[in-house]
């Protein structure tokens, strides 16, 4: 084998060892790059997944203190109705009370 | 020599071979990184959502509650309200009919004669008035007043409910004496001995 073909031998080689070299290259920026839209899907379905959590807490909540609004309304109704029955028995003393007042102060 | 160039070649290859896998072990490795990363983010940020969340609920709760209790706490109060206005208008009632109680006179000759030492003067004028009430029956009144007071008998009960207003000859110093001026001042006084008496407040 002549030197000339020797080095064009060696030159093919080269050229085949930058190709090996790239196409690993390109392989791995291939794989980063699934990796970060793996990435992305990770965590969008981590955040649906807790936004769906957060819709719960909220509703629960709402629903927790619509539960507690119709206790006070009850409650209410029945200092209402103990107001109202302590005035039809009160009312006659009270009355006199005040003219007492009224008239004498 | 070719033995030797085919050991180059090998060489060559074999290197960058070494050098590909190199590469695509790095960034297999480094894959993992992002993706252990992007994991912990999503963590991190679940956790702050539902911890916002969380802090969000309980002011919706409360947000809900406090209007709640805000207006169960003015129905109270506007029932309590109506409970004292009535028994305001009751007493109201019973006072401005007092001509038919035996206790009237000595009550409109007490009111005149406070009236009389509010003005501190030796000619009052007194106006009285009160419902059901004839100059005739009013004649007992006169003997509370000073010898040059004057009294004067109103057909119709004086500011609606009836009582006495006494002034100066001149009419510059006035003390008003019905009954509606008394609810007003002793204002504070009713509605605390009603409210004690009615409420046990």
């Amino acid at each position: 084998m002549s030197g000339i073909d020797a080095v064009k031998k060696i030159v093919e080689t080269e050229a085949q060892a930058r190709r090996i070299v790239d196409e690993a290259s390109a392989k791995a920026q291939q794989i980063i790059s699934e990796t970060r839209e793996q990435a992305e899907r990770i965590r969008q379905e981590a955040i649906a997944l807790v936004l769906q959590q957060r819709e719960e807490i909220l509703r629960g909540a709402k629903n927790k203190a619509e539960v507690e609004a119709l206790q006070s309304d009850k409650e209410t109704e029945q200092i209402l109705n103990t107001y109202r029955k302590l005035s039809e028995e009160r009312k006659a003393t009270a009355v006199s009370k005040a003219v007492e007042l009224i008239l004498n102060a | 020599m070719s033995e030797s160039l085919e050991k180059l070649q090998n060489r060559i290859l074999s290197d960058a071979k070494h050098k590909a896998d190199e590469t695509i072990k790095d960034s297999q490795a480094k894959s993992q990184q992002i993706l252990e990363e992007a994991r912990r983010r999503a963590q991190r940020e679940s956790e702050e959502i539902i911890a916002k969340a969380n802090v969000e609920a309980e002011s919706i709760r409360r947000s809900i509650l406090s209007s709640k209790v805000r207006v169960n706490r003015l129905r109270i109060l506007d029932e309590k309200n109506r409970i004292v206005e009535n028994i305001i208008h009751s007493v109201e009632d019973r006072l401005s009919s007092i001509s038919k109680s035996e206790r009237f006179e000595e009550t409109a000759q007490r009111f005149v004669t406070e009236a009389v030492k509010a003005v501190d003067t030796d000619q009052p004028v007194v106006r009285i008035g009160f419902r059901d009430v004839s100059k005739r029956s009013l004649d007992g009144i006169a003997r509370v007043l000073p010898k040059g007071g004057k009294l004067v008998v109103d057909e119709k009960p004086i500011d609606d409910l009836g009582g006495v207003v006494a002034t100066d000859p001149e009419g510059r110093v006035v003390f008003n004496n019905t009954f509606k001026s008394r609810l007003e001042r002793l204002d504070n006084q009713l509605l605390t001995l009603i409210s004690s008496t009615v409420f046990g407040e």
